[in-house]
C-alpha cells in the first residue's frame, strides 16, 4: 500500500510540475512539451523525441508508472545503438523518418509537432492498419508472418522495455525470482498483476 | 567440490581416454573412473565448473545491460546458432563459436554445438523418455536401414541404472510404446492442461496426455537440491536440480581420484596401430597454443557429439583405414537423422480467467505416440510415428491488442489470455544419402578439415508432419479451443537438436560401424556412445538412451579389459 501511495504522490508532484508548460502550450498551437531531458546514444534529437512521445502515448503514467518513468525510451535508444547492426540502424532511422513524413503529409506536421488529438488519430490509424505478431512457439514465430510495420514494432519494443525495467519487474508486476514450488492452479486474486519473470 | 585435475602434462598414458564431456562423455567418465580406470577427458572447450562458472544463473532481465539482447559482434559469432531462437545473453557463453568452427550446409542444416566442459548437457531440453521395442524393432520390421543389434531387454536395466542416479521425474502410464522410467514424483499439470487432458483422452481413444518426463529433481536426490521452478536451467542451475555432466556425473568421476580433464583439446584423430590392430591413442591440437600432442590409452570412448564424433573418425586415416577409422562398410557419415520440429497447432482457451499459477515450470505436457503402434492404429500414409510436446500458459501478445493509453496500459499489467499449444516430433528414417563428408576446402581456425552436411527430410517425414498438424488442430478443436492456428515451420534437420546416426550400430560389419556394445567392429577398443551410434531415430527424445548405452558400454569395456579381450 505504501508503494501505491508513494506512486500516487509522485504522479501528483509531476503533474504539478508540468502544469505551467502545458498552459504555455495553449499559446503554441496546442503543442505538447517536447523538451528532451536525456541524451540519446544513437538517435538524433528529433528522432528521440518521436520515440519518447510515442512510448508515452502508448504507455502513459497512470496510478502506475508510465514508459517514460522507467526510461523505456532511453533503453530503446540503447537497443538501437548496441544490438542493431549498421543496416538495422539505417532501417530504423528510415522508418522513423517515413513515420514523420506520413504525419506531415496527412496532418501537416511531424509527430511531435501535432496536437494531442492529431497524435491520437495517428495512433488509432496505425493500430487499425499495422500488422500483428504471429504466435511464437519456443522463441520463434510460427505461420506466415505478415510485415509488422514501424508502429507495432515500436509498441512491442516499448512494452518489452517497460516490463523488463527494474521498477516494473520488481515493484509493480508480481516478482518471484525463486518460487521454490509450482502451484498449478492459483486464484489470480492471490497473485494480482502478471508475473514479471 | 574439489577443483578438477587439469594437469595432463604429468601423464601421457591412461587406461581410458574420453573425447568430450557432454551427456554421454560425462557418463563414460563416471563409470570408467568409478571402476578404477585412470581416465583422461579431452575437452575441446574450457572448464565449466558447477556453480562457479554459471555467471548468469541469478540475473533478472534488468541486471543485463541489454536485458538479454546480443550485440552485432555476438550475433556474428553465433550467426548459425541464433537461427534456433534459443541464444541470448543469458546463455551465449554456452553456445559454440560458429565463426571459428565453420561447417558447410550443402542442404540447409542447423548444427548446434556446445564447446565447453559439460557440452550441451548444460543447455539441453531435459525431456527424458525410454525407447521401446517399437523403436528397436522398427528397422527390421519395415526394412528401412539395418536392424538394431540390441532390443529393449538388453538396455532395460541400464535405463533403470542411469535413472536412479540422474533423477527423472514423471508419471507412470504402463504404455508398451513408452516404457515407464524409475520415477521421482511428477511435476504438475496446471488447470488448463488438466482440462484439455480430460477432453483429449475422452475424445480420442488411445491417446494420453501426461506431464513431461524430465531430468529434473522434484525432491532432493544424491546431495542435489530439488527444482525451484525458476526456469533458468540453460544458464546452469544453482541447485543442481537438472541433469548436466557438470552437476551430476563429473563430480563423482572427479571424486574417484582417477580423472584428468584436459580443456582446450581439439582432437585431430585417433591413432591406429596396424600391427597391434587397435587404437593406441589420440592426437590433439591445443586450441590455445596450437601445440600438437599425443596421448596413449588402452581404450577410447568417442563422445564428441554425433557429427563431431564422426568427423574425428573420418579424419582418423591410416593404411588400414584409408576412408576413416572403422569404415569398412562405407556407412561412416551416412544415415544422418533428426526429429522434425515446430509443427503443430496453437490456440486460445476460454474461461479460467480467474486462475493463474505460481512458479515457472521448466517442463510441459507430452502425448506419447499413438499411430502405427498396433494393427488398429496403422496408417497407410507413412511409416513410424510421432509424439507431441506442448503446454498451457497465460500468454497473448499485448502489442497485438488494438489499443493504447492509460486504460490499455493498466489492463496489460494483468496476465493475458490462456493459450495452449502442441508441437510434434516425428521419427526420421535412416537414409543412406543423408550424409556428412570431410571438407578440406573449408578449414577451421586450427587448419582442420570441416564438415559438409547434406541431409533433408523426405516424403515420409513430410507425410508425418502433415498428420501432426492435422491431428494437433483436431485435438485442439475437440478440446474446445478458439482461434486455432496450425503451423509447420518446415525446419530443415538440425533444429530438433536430436541429430543421430552417421556411425550406426548393427549386427553386420559390412553394413554398420559399431557392434551391439558400441564398439567399432574392426577396432574393438574404441567405443562410440553418443548420438552417432543410433541405428534409427524413434520419435522419442534420445538423450536418456545415450546415457543407458554409455553405462552399458563402459561396463562391457571394463569387463573386456579384465579378460584381456581388448
Amino acid at each position: 500500500m505504501d508503494r501505491r501511495k508513494a506512486l500516487q504522490r509522485t504522479a501528483l508532484l509531476s503533474g504539478a510540475s508540468i502544469l505551467i508548460p502545458s498552459m504555455l502550450s495553449l499559446f503554441q498551437s496546442c503543442k505538447k512539451e517536447n523538451r528532451l531531458d536525456w541524451k540519446p546514444v544513437f538517435l538524433k534529437e528529433d528522432e528521440a523525441k518521436t520515440i519518447s512521445a510515442l512510448v508515452d502515448m502508448i504507455l502513459p503514467r497512470t496510478e502506475t508508472p508510465g514508459a517514460l518513468d522507467v526510461k523505456a525510451d532511453m533503453f530503446i535508444d540503447k537497443v538501437f545503438a548496441k544490438t542493431y547492426d549498421t543496416t538495422g540502424q539505417e532501417n530504423i532511422r528510415a522508418e522513423i523518418t517515413a513515420f514523420n513524413a506520413e504525419c506531415k503529409n496527412k496532418l501537416g506536421a511531424i509527430f511531435i509537432d501535432l496536437s494531442e488529438a492529431d497524435r491520437t488519430k495517428v495512433l488509432q490509424e496505425a493500430e487499425a492498419t499495422s500488422g500483428k505478431f504471429n504466435h511464437g512457439v519456443w522463441g520463434v514465430s510460427v505461420g506466415k508472418q505478415k510485415p509488422i510495420g514501424f508502429y507495432r514494432s515500436m509498441k512491442s519494443m516499448a512494452i518489452w522495455a517497460y516490463f523488463t525495467s527494474e521498477e516494473m519487474g520488481e515493484k509493480v508486476l508480481s516478482y518471484d525470482p525463486n518460487p521454490g514450488n509450482y502451484e498449478p492452479c492459483k486464484p489470480l486474486s492471490e497473485v494480482g498483476n502478471r508475473w514479471s519473470l | 567440490m574439489a577443483n578438477f585435475n587439469i594437469d595432463a602434462k604429468k601423464d601421457m598414458v591412461y587406461d581410458a581416454i574420453i573425447i568430450g564431456s557432454g551427456i554421454s562423455g560425462g557418463w563414460a567418465a563416471k563409470e570408467l573412473c568409478e571402476k578404477g580406470l585412470k581416465t583422461l577427458i579431452l575437452e575441446r572447450g574450457r572448464i565449466v565448473e558447477h556453480l562457479v562458472d554459471y555467471p548468469t544463473m541469478n540475473l533478472d532481465p534488468w541486471d543485463m545491460e541489454l536485458r538479454g539482447g546480443l550485440t552485432p559482434k555476438e550475433k556474428e559469432k553465433h550467426y548459425k546458432n541464433i537461427r534456433s531462437g534459443w541464444v541470448g545473453k543469458d546463455t551465449e557463453h554456452f553456445w559454440a563459436d560458429d565463426a571459428a568452427n565453420p561447417y558447410t550446409e550443402t542442404k540447409p542444416f542447423l548444427w548446434l554445438r556446445g564447446h565447453q566442459m559439460g557440452g550441451k548437457s548444460l543447455i539441453w531440453g531435459r525431456q527424458t523418455y525410454r525407447w521401446s521395442d517399437l523403436d528397436f524393432e522398427a528397422n527390421a520390421k519395415d526394412g528401412k536401414g539395418v536392424d538394431w543389434p540390441i532390443r529393449y531387454k538388453d538396455i532395460e536395466r541400464w535405463y533403470t541404472y542411469v535413472e536412479k542416479f540422474a533423477g527423472i521425474s514423471g508419471e507412470a502410464l504402463g504404455l508398451p510404446q513408452l516404457p515407464d522410467s524409475h520415477f521421482l514424483p511428477p511435476m504438475k499439470l496446471n488447470c488448463v492442461e488438466k482440462h484439455i487432458k480430460g477432453r483429449i483422452e475422452r475424445e480420442f481413444l488411445g491417446r494420453n496426455m501426461i506431464i513431461g518426463r524430465v531430468a529434473h529433481l522434484t525432491q532432493p536426490h544424491n546431495g542435489r537440491g530439488q527444482c525451484q521452478y525458476r526456469n533458468r536451467c540453460q544458464r546452469g542451475c544453482p541447485f543442481g536440480a537438472y541433469f548436466s555432466s557438470n552437476a551430476v556425473t563429473l563430480p563423482p568421476a572427479n571424486a574417484s581420484g582417477n580423472l584428468t580433464i584436459r580443456p582446450y583439446s581439439i582432437v585431430q584423430s585417433l591413432i591406429y596401430d596396424d600391427t597391434k590392430e587397435k587404437v593406441t591413442g589420440v592426437r590433439i591440437i591445443d586450441s590455445e597454443t596450437n601445440e600438437a600432442i599425443e596421448y596413449s590409452s588402452k581404450i577410447v570412448f568417442v563422445n564428441a557429439s554425433t557429427l563431431s564424433t564422426t568427423q574425428i573418425l573420418m579424419n582418423s586415416k591410416s593404411s588400414r583405414f584409408e576412408n576413416g577409422l572403422g569404415n569398412d562398410s562405407g556407412e561412416l557419415g551416412h544415415n544422418l537423422m533428426d526429429h522434425t520440429y515446430r509443427v503443430g497447432a496453437t490456440g486460445k482457451v476460454e474461461g479460467f480467467d480467474d486462475k493463474y499459477y505460481k512458479g515457472r515450470r521448466p517442463n510441459g505436457i507430452y502425448i506419447p505416440r499413438y499411430v502405427n503402434i498396433d494393427k488398429n492404429s496403422k496408417s497407410d500414409k507413412f511409416l513410424r510415428g510421432f509424439g507431441f510436446q506442448g503446454g498451457g500458459f497465460r500468454g497473448g501478445n499485448p502489442a497485438n491488442i488494438e489499443s493504447f493509453g492509460g486504460d490499455y496500459k493498466d489492463s496489460i499489467l494483468k496476465p493475458g489470455p490462456w493459450e495452449f499449444f502442441l508441437t510434434g516430433f516425428a521419427e526420421c528414417l535412416p537414409y543412406h544419402d543423408n550424409q556428412v563428408t570431410l571438407n578440406s576446402h573449408v578449414l577451421d581456425k586450427w587448419g582442420q578439415p570441416t564438415l559438409s552436411i547434406d541431409a533433408e527430410f523426405k516424403a515420409n517425414e513430410k507425410a508425418l508432419n502433415k498428420q501432426i498438424q492435422e491431428d494437433a488442430v483436431e485435438m485442439l478443436q475437440k478440446a474446445g479451443l478458439k482461434d486455432i492456428v496450425g503451423f509447420d515451420k518446415e525446419h530443415p534437420p538440425g533444429y530438433g537438436v536430436h541429430e543421430m546416426g552417421t556411425a550406426r550400430m548393427g549386427q553386420d560389419p559390412k553394413t554398420s560401424v559399431l557392434n551391439g556394445f558400441n564398439q567399432i567392429h574392426t577396432a574393438k577398443n574404441v567405443f562410440v556412445t553418443d548420438g552417432a551410434c543410433m541405428t534409427s531415430s524413434s520419435c522419442v527424445n534420445p538423450s536418456l538412451t545415450y546415457m543407458a548405452l554409455t553405462a552399458r558400454a563402459a561396463d562391457h569395456a571394463v569387463s573386456e579389459l579384465k579378460k584381456l579381450n581388448i
